[in-house]
């Protein structure tokens, strides 16, 4: 008796994506254990990406290579030094951000300045408590920044069916590019991380980093990149360290707008 | 006889733009902007849209340079599978959701390592083949392909829109499949 392998035609079909319902859900099942199938999968998907390459070459406007030129060097600019201070207008529900990081960064003022008392020796700790705590006042000027800012939008992400419970709450200026996250999931389990996705109108998402379970009391700042407007913001479960596109199920959801 | 200039492989320009070398995108831009356009305009037959997916293709690959496993895959094929997965969503209005289920790995050994399409005339060799193998076959089969890859449709929708039976239309996919491959051998 030979090994029931998956159908050709349905692999075929699935790697122009066009296998669907229960059919497409057995093969996936199927592919996970079948090296056999996984192969066959790859020669029908070098078959497939081919097909694109049939449509004639349309060379762009020099327009669109010159705006795409423009926005790299903005966003290298923009890496390099901070946005300039907005005028403050704080938020009600931004003083829970700023009140996790102003306790973060007392704390850690209190730390380097005992540190500084005690002993010189323990120079190289000092330092790095230095330059965290410079992290973290750059992340409350930040976070003043866009709780401040009359056009920075409140999102609230809830869980999604059959996931873990969770909530999150994303202040994001998209003026800016900038975010503050702050939120609570069940813990993930071992070998993942919660990945935070900018969803814009049109495109693939944008990551906006990593987020730990528990962030309800130490929001994170979040930078992307100025004028970057956002149609959602989603938390996916995704292998340690994230992945540059979302691979895993979504968690958290909360539509922007 | 002259020797014709090596281009400098997309490994090396990618980590090029690693360090922040705008020059290195600039030049993947040159080297595929004109082939990922023509599948995005014979997708989303729009020159506006076409252009914007295109831009926020190449901004993507500028924002995640740093994470791009070129062992995983060649970039011309992440390009093409990105590029036909968005051009796709926005054409069909999907939803966050399916947005998200973008697969990374996706573009994981989509060429073949013998299809050395970073050279700009072996690859248009390329593209010329395809096309002609496309328009050998018979209507039927590659309106079937046609579909499903620049129309993003499923089976079931490819036998709804025609009204010809499921098990039809997976016979024509995997025909035409199949001569495809004699074809391009």
């Amino acid at each position: 008796m030979t090994t029931p392998h998956a159908n050709p035609e349905d692999l075929d079909l699935y790697a122009l994506g066009a296998l669907d319902g229960e059919e497409k859900q057995s093969l996936e099942v199927h592919l996970r254990d079948c090296s056999y199938c996984q192969q066959q999968l790859v020669a029908a998907r070098q078959r497939t990406a081919l097909v694109g390459l049939a449509a004639p070459p349309v060379a762009p406007r020099p327009q669109v290579k010159a705006a795409l030129m423009d926005k790299v060097r903005a966003e290298k600019q923009s890496a390099a030094s901070p946005t300039p201070s907005s005028k403050a207008r704080k938020k009600r529900w931004g003083l829970r951000f700023s009140f996790g990081f102003g306790l973060a960064t007392a704390a850690l003022a209190l730390a380097t300045f005992e540190l500084a008392k005690q002993d010189l020796d323990r120079g190289e700790q000092l330092r790095q408590l230095q330059a965290q705590h410079a992290q973290d006042a750059a992340a409350l000027q930040a976070m003043g920044q866009v709780t401040g800012a009359p056009d920075s939008a409140q999102i609230t992400l809830l869980q999604q069916p059959n996931g873990p419970p969770g909530q999150a709450h994303m202040l994001y200026n998209a003026r800016m590019g900038m975010g503050v996250y702050s939120g609570q999931i069940a813990p993930a389990p071992s070998g993942k991380s919660y990945q935070l996705w900018l969803v814009p109108s049109s495109g693939a998402p944008v990551s906006a980093g990593l987020v730990d379970a528990n962030q309800q009391n130490g929001a994170v700042v979040v930078r992307l990149s100025p004028g970057l407007a956002a149609k959602a913001f989603a938390v996916t479960l995704e292998p340690q360290g994230g992945r540059p596109q979302p691979t895993g199920p979504m968690v958290l959801v909360g539509a922007a707008g | 006889m002259t020797a014709q200039p090596q281009p400098v492989p997309d490994s090396a320009l990618i980590e090029s733009m690693r360090t922040g070398d705008e020059a290195a995108l600039s030049t993947l831009y040159d080297r595929y902007s004109a082939m990922l356009l023509g599948m995005l305009m014979r997708i989303l037959r729009d020159p506006q849209a076409a252009e914007e997916v295109l831009q926020d293709i190449f901004l993507q690959l500028w924002r995640n340079a740093a994470q791009f496993d070129a062992a995983r895959g060649s970039l011309p094929a992440w390009l093409m599978v990105i590029g036909r997965n968005r051009a796709i969503s926005r054409l069909r209005g999907r939803r966050d959701r399916e947005v998200l289920e973008e697969e990374e790995g996706d573009y994981a050994n989509t060429f073949a390592s013998g299809q050395n399409i970073e050279d700009e005339a072996q690859r248009a060799q390329l593209a010329r083949n395809m096309a002609a193998a496309l328009g050998q076959l018979p209507v039927e089969q590659r309106q079937a392909v046609e579909l499903a890859y620049f129309e993003g449709m499923t089976q079931s929708e490819i036998a709804t829109q025609t009204g010809i039976p499921l098990g039809t239309i997976k016979t024509r996919v995997r025909t035409a499949m199949q001569s495809l491959r004699q074809i391009m051998a």
